[in-house]
Order: structure tokens, then C-alpha cells, then sequence
């Protein structure tokens, strides 16, 4: 028990104070590349012997990124451009920043100009991903960045270390599959926001350090048997499921998370990068096979049958769309899968969420409703 | 059994005791709300009324806006539920909520023995909200309660903007020097605050019956314009804004019990 206590403050230090982390890594001498969202090649970076480090923007006012961003523009970008203007990321050797929304094309253009102390490293992933074409290019993407970051490190990135650091990914990208599988069993230990935390920290440290520290709270939290939750279960879609303080509120309402759709968490890790002999190939047709995902091209729009699937299979009692307010990609998915969850008779809240001018007490209106709700349901 | 809902919206504080979950004791509306003395006053003068002190009631819940911070609540219950269950004693027919608040709008659909079964909540902007009837009355300097007698003697109905307070606050200043009657810029006040509204009850899904509580649904013109614009029937809660205060007495009755 005080190793399953000792393990989950650690990590959620880690998620809660990044900046500790990255002192040690400034001790040691380790380059960090910032890693925006939603998705980079992180094992690029970590071949070159840095550590990604992932920028999820954060709960602050906007008072410098306004230069530069309409008020309608996420506040996922604002908040990471405020603070990278703030000089908080001063410390990274470089950003790679995707280019897969309308709000993120122009937060790279901006970061070039508006934090020009911090290294910009541009990609554009293929839309038509399905095809050999699109990996062919994503791969001829991916190998510029490797180029950029050898240039940065000041030397090269093997096949070898490319081949160890998807190997160092893929099995990380197992142990938080079993995590959020084991998490939904242990709803009182593992609340809204530890379960949050214990991923979110995966952002701040080396993966490999990560693996181990989530490996052992698994083997922590089988040592008890699955505890019985008397509350409801919901599961979360959406890009991430931040302010912290809905978290907080779900847990004030008796709601746990049955499994996510986030694509701060399990979007990241449900897809293990495929096998190959080629690395870089390897990594360009992960995009290929990666599914469910607002930012991924899907004329099928599968995401509304993997929710289904999702809620059911982990026995959820609701699905909770944690919308980033301005967030044209989610907001053109989600009258799609409403109406197959409406279909289901899936309950479904949509929740709107701003990092930088939070409403909370409307939010905490929405959370509550859909709590009372959800349990009085007949 | 003596129990007491306390509905502490933005703008007033409402409450009301029942006895036995069946009769009501007193109800009591004070037009301040949260973050003011309204909550406790309002409690006070409810119980003060049927001579009670607050330990003859067995149970108190607290809702709407200001629920979290009502010292002398048992529970909270949010005012969607609330509005729920207190339509559903009082009209139990009904399928569709429609709640303008003082700062937000809510549609609700009421499913089987009263319980919410689905809720949309506008919150962006004060446009369709009671707060907007307010500025509006204002700028024609008249109560607000005087808003539908006036809308009703329009011609032709003034085009207010639904988008935003603020846009909308400057258009009506603009069409009354521009020489637009009052009576037609209040008509086109109500239709904005309906159209806005209504949207938001389409997107739910209207289905009959249909009701309006909260104090808006005292403007008789605006429900008039919301059966037109949803085409069915819209009644208006007999308990007006008393109706989530009612829900939340029920609701502590039933748990007390
Ligand atoms: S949250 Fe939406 S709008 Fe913002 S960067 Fe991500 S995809 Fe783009």
C-alpha cells in the first residue's frame, strides 16, 4: 500500500511540477525537444539521445499570444505560444510543431516570430494517409527532422537507435494500455485525476523510466482485489480532459473514467508503430494505421463505432465529449457520433473546455446534471 | 415531514417548504441571487412565515447557480434536475423543459418518472437570457415585466441581432434613434431572445408537451412567440420560477424519507 501511495505521488509530481524534471535533464546535460500536439514523431527525438518533452499548453491568461491569435483560436495553442513567449520553454533545444488543424499551421508560423529563442522544426503530415504515397512522404518528412535534430545533437541518429527507440515506445504504449484496462477496476484508488496524472507524467520523462514506474503501480494495484465502485462510469472523448479542475469534479459527482478517447492519452498509445524493416517507414505508416481520431482522415467516420464499441465494452454508463472550445476538428465529429451514441441510447455530455478562461461553475452545472443524470436513469 | 428547496439562481433566490412532500407550506422569491443575502433571507422569511425554525425541517436542498454555497443545505442538486422533477409533479405530461434563467438557457427533455433523460445549456453569451430582457428593458426604460404588454402593440416588429448582448445592445440604441417605434424594437427584443432559444430546443428535439418555467415564462408574449416559432402548444409552469425550488423540496422529501 505505501508503494502504491509512494508510486502515484511520484508520478503525479511529475505531471504537476514538469519543471523538476527538466532541471535534472538540464543537469545532465540531456538535450529536451518540445513535442505540441496532437501527434510527433517522439522516437526520432528520443534516437537522438534528447527527451521529448510534450507541451500541452496550460491554465494561464493570455496577455502576449493575442499578438498573434484571434480570440477564436483554441486555447491549446494560446496557451502554449503565451508561454513559450513567457520564456517558460526557453531551455528546449527545439519544437516540432504539426500542422494539423487551421489553429496549428498558423501557431507554427507564429512561433517562429514569436519565440525565435526556441528552434521551430516544422511537419506537415499527408491527409490521404491510407495511401503508399503518404507514407513515402511522411517518411521523407520524418527523416528532415532527423536531419534537424542530428544537426542539433551533433550527430547521427542510427537505424539501430531508431529501431531501440520504437521498441522503448511500443512498449510503453502496452504498459498504459494495461494501465487504463486495470485503472477501471480500482475506481477509488485510481480517481479521474490520478488516472490522468499517471499518463500525463509520461510527457515529462524518459519513456523507458515511465514504463517502469506504470509497470510497477500495475503490479501494486493487482496485489488488492478490484474494487468495488458504487458510483457511474463515463468515458471520455475529446483532445484532452483539462482544466484539471473537471477532473476534481468528477470525482466530486461520483463519476470515474471507464476508458478515454483523449487524444492526449489513449489516442497516443492504442497503436502500436508496425513492424518493418525500415524505421523511418515504420514510423510514417504508424500514421497510417492509427484510427479514431478527429485529426486523422476518416471518410468513414469510424470514431462514432469505436465510441460505441468503447462505451459498451467498458460497461460505461455515458460518453463525455471534453471539447477544446474553438476546436473545429472535434466539433465536425461530434454530431456524428452523438447521433450513433443517441442511436445506442448512450447517454452523451457535451462539454466545452477553455485552459485559459475557464468557466467552471457552468462547467460544474453540466458535470453535475449529467451525474444525477446518469445515476437516476431508470 | 417538513422539507425545503432552496433554488438560488443569478438574479433571485427562491424557496420553498413542504410538508409531506404534498402540501406547500410557504414559498418565498426575493429578487437578488447568488453571492448576496437573497439565499438566506429568502429561507428565513419561508420558514418564518409558517412559524418553523430551520430544525423542524428535516431535510434542505439547495440548487440553481448558487447551490454550492448555501451553508444551511443537506445536498445539492443541480436546477436541471431540480426543474425536472418539479415540472413533473405539476404537469406530468410533459416531455420538454424550456428554463431561461437570469444568466443561461436550458432545454431539458424529461424522461420516464421525471427524470432527466437529456439537457443542452447556453451559456456563451447573455443573449437569450432573462439578463438580456433586463438590459433591454432598461435601455427602453421600462420594467421588464412591462416588456410583453409593450411588444404586443407592435406594427412590424423590429430585426435584433440573437448573437451577442453587447451587438445587440448597440442595434436597439441605434433603431430607437433612428426613429423605430419602442413597440416595435420590444417585439423585436422577445423575438430575439425566442429564436435564440428555440435553436436551442431543436437541437434537443421538441417534443410535446412542452413548458416554460423560470421567471421569463411570465412574459406571456414570449411564450406566444415560442409556440409560433416551434409550432406546438408551449404552456408555462404554474409555479413559474418556483418550479425548481419545488423539485428540490420533493427531492429532499424523497431522500428524508
Ligand atoms: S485542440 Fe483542436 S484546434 Fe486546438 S490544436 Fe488541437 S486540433 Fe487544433
Amino acid at each position: 500500500m505505501t508503494q502504491l501511495k509512494e508510486l502515484l505521488s511520484t508520478l503525479e509530481h511529475v505531471a504537476k511540477h514538469p519543471a523538476q524534471v527538466i532541471n535534472k535533464c538540464l543537469e545532465d546535460k540531456r538535450l529536451m525537444i518540445g513535442c505540441t500536439p496532437e501527434y510527433c514523431p517522439e522516437e526520432i527525438v528520443y534516437a537522438a539521445g534528447m527527451l521529448p518533452v510534450g507541451l500541452w499548453g496550460g491554465a494561464t491568461s493570455i496577455r502576449n499570444a493575442n499578438q498573434y491569435f484571434p480570440a477564436f483560436a483554441c486555447s491549446l495553442v494560446q496557451t502554449t505560444l503565451e508561454l513559450g513567449m513567457r520564456g517558460v520553454y526557453d531551455q528546449l533545444a527545439g519544437v516540432i510543431i504539426p500542422a494539423h488543424c487551421d489553429h496549428l499551421k498558423c501557431f507554427g508560423q507564429d512561433w517562429k516570430v514569436a519565440v525565435p529563442q526556441v528552434r521551430f522544426i516544422p511537419l506537415a503530415h499527408p491527409i490521404n494517409r491510407k495511401l503508399e504515397a503518404a507514407v513515402e512522404y511522411l517518411k521523407s518528412e520524418y527523416s528532415r527532422i532527423k536531419s534537424v535534430l542530428e544537426e542539433i545533437g551533433g550527430k547521427p541518429i542510427s537505424h539501430q537507435d531508431l529501431s531501440e527507440a520504437i521498441e522503448v515506445y511500443n512498449l510503453h504504449r502496452k504498459t498504459l494500455r494495461e494501465f487504463t484496462l486495470i485503472a477501471r477496476d480500482y475506481c477509488t484508488t485510481i480517481t479521474p485525476s490520478v488516472r490522468h496524472n499517471v499518463i500525463k507524467s509520461g510527457y515529462f520523462m524518459d519513456k523507458l523510466e515511465h514504463t517502469q514506474l506504470v509497470n510497477s503501480l500495475i503490479g501494486e494495484l493487482k496485489k488488492a482485489p478490484p474494487e468495488e465502485w458504487k458510483g457511474q462510469k463515463v468515458v471520455l472523448t475529446g483532445i484532452m480532459a483539462e482544466p484539471k479542475e473537471i477532473l476534481d469534479m468528477f470525482e466530486e459527482y461520483g463519476l470515474a473514467v471507464a476508458a478515454d478517447d483523449l487524444a492526449q492519452e489513449s489516442r497516443q498509445f492504442r497503436t502500436d508503430v508496425p513492424e518493418g524493416k525500415d524505421p523511418l517507414e515504420r514510423l510514417a505508416r504508424h500514421w497510417s494505421c492509427m484510427e479514431g481520431c478527429s485529426l486523422l482522415y476518416d471518410p468513414q467516420k469510424n470514431r462514432r463505432f469505436m465510441l460505441k464499441t468503447m462505451a459498451e465494452e467498458s460497461r460505461a454508463d455515458g460518453v463525455v465529449a471534453c471539447i477544446m472550445k474553438f476546436c473545429e476538428m472535434e466539433e465536425f465529429d461530434y454530431p456524428i457520433y452523438k447521433k450513433t451514441l443517441e442511436e445506442a441510447e448512450i447517454p452523451l455530455l457535451y462539454l466545452e473546455l477553455d485552459l485559459a478562461t475557464p468557466s467552471l461553475e457552468q462547467v460544474r452545472t453540466r458535470i453535475q446534471s449529467f451525474a444525477e443524470m446518469i445515476s437516476l436513469k431508470p | 415531514m417538513i422539507t425545503a428547496g432552496v433554488d438560488i439562481g443569478s438574479t433571485s433566490s427562491k424557496v420553498v417548504v413542504l410538508e409531506d412532500g404534498k402540501k406547500i407550506l410557504s414559498k418565498v422569491i426575493i429578487p437578488v441571487g447568488a453571492g448576496s443575502s437573497g439565499p438566506a433571507r429568502a429561507f428565513e422569511q419561508s420558514i418564518r412565515e409558517v412559524n418553523l425554525s430551520r430544525e423542524d425541517i428535516k431535510r434542505v436542498i439547495a440548487t440553481g447557480y448558487g447551490r454550492t454555497h448555501f451553508p444551511g443545505a443537506d445536498q445539492q442538486i443541480t436546477e436541471i434536475t431540480c426543474h425536472a422533477r418539479g415540472v413533473y409533479e405539476l404537469l406530468p405530461g410533459v416531455r420538454t423543459i424550456i428554463d431561461i434563467g437570469g444568466q443561461d438557457a436550458k432545454a431539458i427533455r424529461v424522461g420516464q418518472g421525471g427524470i432527466v433523460s437529456n439537457f443542452i445549456m447556453n451559456d456563451k453569451c447573455a443573449a437569450g437570457t432573462g439578463r438580456f430582457l433586463e438590459v433591454m428593458s432598461r435601455i427602453l426604460e421600462i420594467n421588464i415585466e412591462d416588456l410583453a404588454d409593450l411588444a404586443a402593440l407592435a406594427e412590424n416588429p423590429a430585426s435584433i441581432s440573437n448573437t451577442c448582448t453587447v451587438f445587440a445592445e448597440s442595434e436597439v440604441i441605434s433603431q430607437l434613434s433612428g426613429g423605430t417605434s419602442r413597440e416595435d424594437v420590444a417585439a423585436g427584443i422577445v423575438n430575439s431572445v425566442v429564436g435564440r432559444v428555440a435553436g436551442l430546443v431543436k437541437r434537443l428535439g421538441v417534443q410535446s408537451e412542452v413548458v416554460m418555467t423560470g421567471g421569463v415564462c411570465l412574459n406571456w408574449m414570449i411564450i406566444r412567440m415560442m409556440e409560433k416559432e416551434l409550432a406546438i402548444p408551449v404552456m408555462a409552469s404554474p409555479m413559474a420560477q418556483l418550479t425548481g425550488a419545488l423539485g428540490a423540496a420533493l427531492f429532499a422529501f424523497e431522500s428524508a424519507r
